[in-house]
């Protein structure tokens, strides 16, 4: 069922702003060639809401996601930002003679929060 | 800078308004009559929630002056307690909220405000209790956890973090 771990980055983020500090791996299928990190809402945030979503789509050959849908979510707070962190994420198309396999891409966003150790200087 | 602080305590502000500033007699004097019993507080709420905090507290001050019943005047004293936080003026408000909660001890308006008051102040322990206070009276508004948030985001700070996993795998509706 699982081909294989794609994409693991973990975006290290200060004040609501995301980096990316790890590139996804590659499996020798469709490879992401641009992932969009979704913004942790900030209502969540502020109630200190972590949680979980998992997206599925398909992508076509020129790269692109279509028929996004959740899955599997723990709290609808953070379905919105990763259906649109997917809708503008996009793959590398695919090569000339290749087909589509016609199977759905599932991403998972794991949402959580960190607490932050201030030094008063 | 200092717009943008203002917009966002003027958000967080729990400003009495129009329910309390109108006098609506009863059926009983066979007559209806709507409209502010106090036209200062009135006014002065409105340009509290418009932003315009100097006017507000300019009116509302003044409106005070006048007779007002006991509820109006408990609301024109909260006024004026968001109108000086509006104003940066953190122990001014502080001593209307507690004027405020002096006369009315389950006013959640209060408690909510001088918690906001607290935690510019820095007073956090007592911020806490001002807002146990606001949440047991007012668990549903918006504005107490919003000030919530504001206190735990002084005192225990957070950073999101977001992981992305990718796989791929048959969906459900793959599956035929």
């Amino acid at each position: 069922m699982v081909a294989g771990l794609l994409v693991a980055a973990t975006l290290s983020v200060a004040d609501d702003s995301v980096n990316v500090s790890a590139s996804p791996a590659d499996t020798g299928e469709r490879i992401p060639l641009h992932t969009v990190v979704p913004k942790y809402p900030e209502s969540a945030r502020r109630a200190r809401v972590e949680g979980e979503v998992e997206v599925c789509f398909n992508v076509d050959r020129r790269g692109r996601t279509h028929r996004v849908s959740v899955r599997r979510s723990s709290n609808k707070a953070f379905e919105k930002p990763a259906k649109n962190a997917v809708r503008a994420s996009t793959y590398r198309p695919l090569a000339e003679g290749r087909e589509l396999s016609g199977i759905k891409t599932c991403r998972t966003f794991r949402f959580f929060l960190n607490p932050v150790a201030i030094e008063i200087p | 800078m200092s717009n943008v602080l203002t917009q966002r305590l003027r958000g967080l502000l729990s400003i009495g308004c129009l329910c309390l500033a109108f006098n609506l007699c009863t059926a009983q004097e066979n007559k209806t009559i709507i409209g502010p019993s106090n036209p200062d507080l009135y006014n002065g709420a409105e340009a509290l929630r418009a932003g315009n905090a100097e006017e507000g507290v300019r009116l509302t001050l003044r409106g005070l002056q006048t007779e007002s019943d006991s509820r109006d005047r408990t609301t024109g004293l909260s006024n004026l307690c968001a109108g000086y936080i509006l104003l940066k003026q953190f122990d001014t408000a502080l001593s209307y909220c507690n004027q405020v909660l002096a006369r009315n001890d389950r006013h959640w308006r209060g408690y909510s405000n001088r918690a906001l008051v607290y935690i510019q102040l820095e007073r956090y322990p007592e911020a806490e209790q001002d807002l146990q206070m606001a949440e047991t009276l007012a668990p549903k508004s918006r504005k107490v956890k919003t000030v919530r948030a504001m206190l735990l985001d002084a005192t225990d700070p957070v950073a999101p973090q977001i992981v992305i996993d990718d796989r791929r795998q048959p969906a459900d509706d793959d599956a035929n």
